[in-house]
């Protein structure tokens, strides 16, 4: 087989293609910015939403147990951490959906690789394996205690309390923290992927 | 006079898609086999293409740029694909989005494309822009390695898809 009859094959490719009108072009591009924007709205909504309604109820609960100070710490640290949950939220957001396509190849599955490594090996990549355990555990003592109506240290004290943190918590933590291990998991197969993908680009397997 | 100049630039940017749509076409058919994957991702390269449209400058290297694109959001998109493929055993859905509906007549054409599917996904694209008669140089700067190793990747792709094809 000549060298250049397999390029002779390829082109038999572009009769056989179908193209389309700009019409249907205008509206493939339409339909897909519609559905990023919904994509888009849906997610700040519902995100927004949930963050709201905390920060209400926290509010409210606070407002009523203002004088238990540990309350007031455990309700305000939730806040605090649900705010900072958002906005880090939004950020990667951001940067996931500004991916730069318009490169070398090579230089994009770098740039994509440096972002996924960051979020996985930096500084703070672990911490939300910890932080997601660790609000479980507050916004269930700030529930639990508010409709005991009494003291925050005075709930901990009885004995159903204490079966409940000893029996509710670990399964709690252990299931907050498999969920997001699962989800740093795939981040990681994510992130092999493309190094493979750059080992390959750079011939070196 | 700001909703006018953005009128023109979406002309433009179609005349642009509509000239080139077949490299759009070509791309998501060597990495996606399903018909509706390749609609989707054939849909997904025409957004990616109109986000980065404004940053387009060199308007002599069209070409280059829609190929860059389409390379590097359907690679972005083969894990995710091949992870709902896993998942659903559903059967294959109808070729209903008219990408290349009498390819099964052409047997030399399906032979090549089935040799290709074996390929790895970077040399996929490698051979992909030989095919499509690329200059080297243009290979090179496309998928961002040196000119001699495009070389090498290319005549070690075509004696595989050779051999593929015979056998």
């Amino acid at each position: 087989m000549e060298n250049n009859e397999l390029q002779k094959i390829w082109k038999s490719l572009d009769t056989e293609i179908n193209q389309k009108s700009k019409e249907e072009l205008n509206l493939l591009l339409t339909s897909k910015a519609k559905q990023t924007i919904n994509k888009f709205l849906s997610i700040i909504m519902i995100s927004i939403i949930v963050c709201v309604g905390v920060l209400v109820y926290l509010t409210i609960t606070s407002l009523n147990r203002k004088d238990d100070l540990i309350y007031l710490i455990n309700n305000v640290t939730i806040g605090i951490v649900t705010i900072l949950a958002l906005l880090s939220g939004f950020f990667s957001w951001y940067k996931i959906q500004n991916n730069e396509y318009d490169q070398p190849l090579k230089n994009w599955l770098e740039v994509r690789i440096s972002l996924l490594s960051q979020g996985l090996t930096g500084r703070f990549s672990k911490l939300y394996l910890f932080l997601i355990p660790f609000l479980y555990v507050l916004i269930v003592l700030s529930i639990h205690v508010y409709f005991e109506y009494k003291p925050f240290i005075d709930v901990l004290k009885t004995e159903e309390s204490i079966i409940a943190l000893i029996v509710g918590a670990p399964i709690g933590i252990f299931v907050s923290y498999y969920g997001a291990r699962k989800i740093r998991k795939y981040q990681f197969r994510n992130l092999e992927f493309l190094k493979d993908l750059h080992g390959r680009v750079c011939n070196m397997r | 006079m700001k909703r006018l100049n953005m009128k023109s630039t979406k002309e433009e940017f179609l005349e642009i898609l509509s000239n080139y749509q077949g490299i759009l076409y070509k791309v998501s058919l060597i990495y996606f086999k399903n018909a509706s994957d390749r609609g989707d991702n054939f849909q997904e390269i025409v957004y990616q293409l109109w986000k980065s449209f404004p940053k387009l400058q060199n308007k002599n290297s069209i070409g280059s740029w829609v190929y860059a694109v389409s390379i590097n959001t359907s690679i972005s998109r083969i894990k995710r694909v091949s992870r709902i493929e896993y998942r659903e055993t559903l059967p294959e859905v109808p070729d209903t989005s008219n990408i290349i509906d009498e390819i099964s007549k052409n047997e030399s054409l399906e032979l090549l494309l089935n040799a290709i599917y074996n390929l790895d996904d970077i040399d996929k694209s490698i051979m992909l822009l030989y095919l499509d008669e690329k200059s080297y140089d243009e290979i090179a700067e496309i998928i961002g390695i040196s000119k001699s190793n495009v070389g090498v990747r290319i005549n070690r792709a075509k004696e595989f898809l050779k051999q593929n094809i015979k056998n």
